[in-house]
Order: C-alpha cells, then structure tokens, then sequence
C-alpha cells in the first residue's frame, strides 16, 4: 500500500514497479519507463515534502527522485546504489542483490543485478533533470552475515561490491564514498536534496558517507 | 505449448505446497512435544499459514524492515541442501529465553538468552530435520546453529540471494507458538533447493 501511495505522490518513480511486466533490459535501457519531464511547482514540492520524507526501496527495486526526500533501504549481502546528480540536486538509489544477470536465467528485473541497475539507474536519472553532468556515486552493502558458515554463495556481498565497482567504472560515475563488507547489515538513507548517505550499522553505530 | 507448460508448473507447485503442510504439521508436532517436556506445561506450535513467493518479494510481504530480529540458521547439506531459519523479534526472543529459564525478563544476562535461544532452535528446526528425513528417506546433516541479530531484511537477503541462484521460488511457514498465557510469534523459513523440492515432489506422486 505504502508503495501505491508513494507511486501515486511520485509518478517519476513508476520504474521500479514493473513486477508483472517482465521488461527486456535493452527495452528498459533504451527507454526507461519515465515520465521524467514532471516538475511540480514548488509550492506543490513543499506540501509533498511535509508528507512523505522517507520513501522506501524495496528489494531488488530502484527509485529516482528530484524532490528533497530520503530514500531508505535496507541492506546485508546486497548492495545500495545511490547515484546523486549535485547540481540538479536529484538522485536514485538501486538495491541490487546480484553481481551479474548473466548467472540466472530469470532476468527481467534490471535493478536485481550490478550490470544491469548502474545503467538503468543513470539513464534514469539523466532523463529526469535532462543532466548531463557529472554524477557521483556512494555504495554501502555487501556484508558475510554469517562469516562462520565457508560456504562460498552466502559470501556473495564481496562479489556485489566488486562488480558494482566495475560497472560504475564502465559507466565513468565516480565513486565518492563506501562502506562495505562487515558482518553487519546496514539501514541505508539517501537524502537526495545533499547527497548525503546516513549509514546505521546492525550494531547501533550511525555513519555519515 | 506454453500453456500446457505453465500447467504442468501449477500443478507441480500445488503438490508441493501440500507436502509442504503435511511435513510442516508432522515437524511442528514433533517440536511442541519436545518444547513442552522443557517448560512442563502444554505448548502447541501451530503451522496456520505457508507461502510461496518469489525470493526478491519476501521483505515486501512481511513489512518489517527495520525490525530487530533474532534469527537461529541452520543449514543442512549431504544429498540435498536445505537452509532453515527461525526468526523472532527481539523482545519476543527475550520473552522465550525467560520463559525456558525461568527468570524474568530483566534479570536475563545475554549468555543466558543466547545460549537458550539457540537450544530453541536447536529443538525446532531439529525437529523439522527428523520430519524432513523420515519422510524423504534423503540423508541430511545439519550445521551447528547460526544466532545473529540484526534488521529484518538485512538477516533475511543473504538467504534471499542464495535461494535466487538455485531457484525462483521460496518456500515459508509461519509458526506460532502458544502457550497458556498468550501468544509468541515466530517465522521459520525453509528454503529448499531445487533438488530437495524435486525429490518431494516425487515423493509426493507415490504418496498420492
């Protein structure tokens, strides 16, 4: 209901709803589903900004914003993408719980995997200021939760981390910030208007990145 | 053809399903008698409600992202994997420690309520292995159990992700655990891999 009512408040955030229309990743990295040229008058913005300030990114979803909300998500092995656009003041954050879409076969959720949500991430943020400066990028995630148990598919946080890396590279977004690994999981907030990331340990301790 | 396909799928998954019930009612009659010999009173451990859902939707259905969680994880290997979780929320967690120490709730050191919370996970997904084994004549051995505490979804994704590279469905119980004087509610989540669930779907055609 929570995200009925936030797609209903944000029509810019309908990409990461897209469950039951299985779309092509070359079709959503063509031409992602954005209405991105909605911009509210500000006195609109401002009612909007007392209602809703923490809009929630669920698993294996992305969202983008140009309002001044914060975005939150939580995190163990996966890994929180935020892309932040400093001059338009906008920005996404993607929760990937996969390095690659190339190792299942049930791959219609871009923003599930590193590969593919850096880039759907980006162009939809692109097409929602119509920017195209420089974006940056602050990662937190990719923690062992159970470090005592040597299987090698629990340790996949490590994996994300790398391969998110690697795909903000190709795409040439600077990564700013990080706080990775750990054995910890992390409450990842976003707040778009300073691109500033709060990181709320498992254990209690607050980080700002 | 895709029709005949996503038939077959439905059926499959409806048969499992009702395996899945059957062996969740033996493992959780199994789990109350030996709960009860530890407290010596009458505790019935209900199975009301299973689910499949695919693995990335699992925090969306339970809503309970930031809530601190204790979770007990077993995982079991040999000729076929299963990971079994148990999960309570912190304060329920502590109201289960007291109530198998018998100590209040304030004067319960952590040791004290690791140590009971794991003897709990020990009993229960113990329980739910000897059901599971019984009944698949498949040879499991578990690890020894995994307490962590930490947010709902942060416990929950490393689970997730490792369901989603073997298979696109996960598999849930709700328990509920009663006693006298009001409710505990716990989650135990079972994910099967994909062999295991092959191997009960065949069990379940010969038993039908």
């Amino acid at each position: 209901m929570w995200t009925q009512l936030c797609q209903l408040l944000f029509p810019i955030n309908t990409l990461g709803a897209n469950w039951n229309k299985p779309p092509t990743i070359d079709s959503l990295t063509a031409k992602p589903p954005l209405t991105a040229q909605v911009s509210l008058p500000s006195s609109v913005q401002r009612l909007d900004d007392s209602a809703i300030t923490e809009v929630r990114v669920d698993m294996a979803d992305m969202k983008v914003e140009s309002r001044p909300v914060t975005l939150v998500t939580n995190v163990g092995s996966c890994v929180a993408i935020c892309i932040h656009d400093p001059i338009n003041k906008c920005g996404g954050l993607a929760h990937i719980m996969l390095p690659s879409s190339k190792i299942t076969q049930h791959s219609y959720l871009p923003s599930k995997y590193a590969d593919t949500a850096v880039p759907a991430l980006t162009s939809a943020i692109r097409r929602a200021e119509k920017s195209n400066c420089g974006l940056t990028a602050k990662i937190a995630g990719g923690a062992n939760m159970f470090p005592k148990l040597n299987s090698s598919t629990l340790n996949i946080g490590m994996k994300n981390v790398e391969a998110v890396k690697e795909a903000l590279a190709n795409k040439g977004i600077k990564l700013v910030a990080e706080d990775v690994r750990g054995t910890y999981g992390r409450r990842v907030a976003f707040n778009i208007a300073d691109g500033s990331v709060c990181v709320k340990n498992g254990n209690g301790e607050i980080k700002k990145i | 053809m895709t029709e005949s396909i996503t038939q077959n799928k439905d059926t499959n998954n409806s048969i499992d399903l009702e395996i899945f019930l059957e062996l969740g009612s033996i493992g959780a009659g199994n789990a109350a008698t030996s709960l009860s010999e530890i407290f010596q009173e009458q505790i019935s451990i209900q199975v009301p409600k299973i689910h499949t859902l695919p693995p990335h939707l699992v925090p969306k259905f339970y809503e309970k992202h930031d809530v601190p969680t204790t979770a007990i994880y077993m995982q079991l290997t040999g000729e076929a994997d299963c990971d079994i979780l148990l999960m309570f929320e912190v304060k329920e967690a502590k109201k289960i420690a007291a109530m198998m120490t018998m100590i209040p709730v304030e004067e319960l050191d952590p040791e004290m309520e690791a140590s009971a919370i794991e003897e709990l996970g020990n009993i229960v997904i113990g329980s739910f292995l000897t059901a599971l084994s019984d009944f698949t004549n498949v040879n499991l051995l578990p690890t020894p159990p995994q307490r962590t505490t930490d947010s709902f979804d942060a416990i929950l994704d490393s689970f997730l992700i490792k369901q989603l590279l073997d298979s696109d469905m996960a598999i849930i119980f709700d328990t509920y655990f009663k006693r006298s004087d009001g409710n505990i509610s716990g989650i135990l989540m079972l994910f099967p891999s994909r062999k295991l669930q092959s191997v009960l779907t065949e069990k379940a055609k010969n038993w039908v």
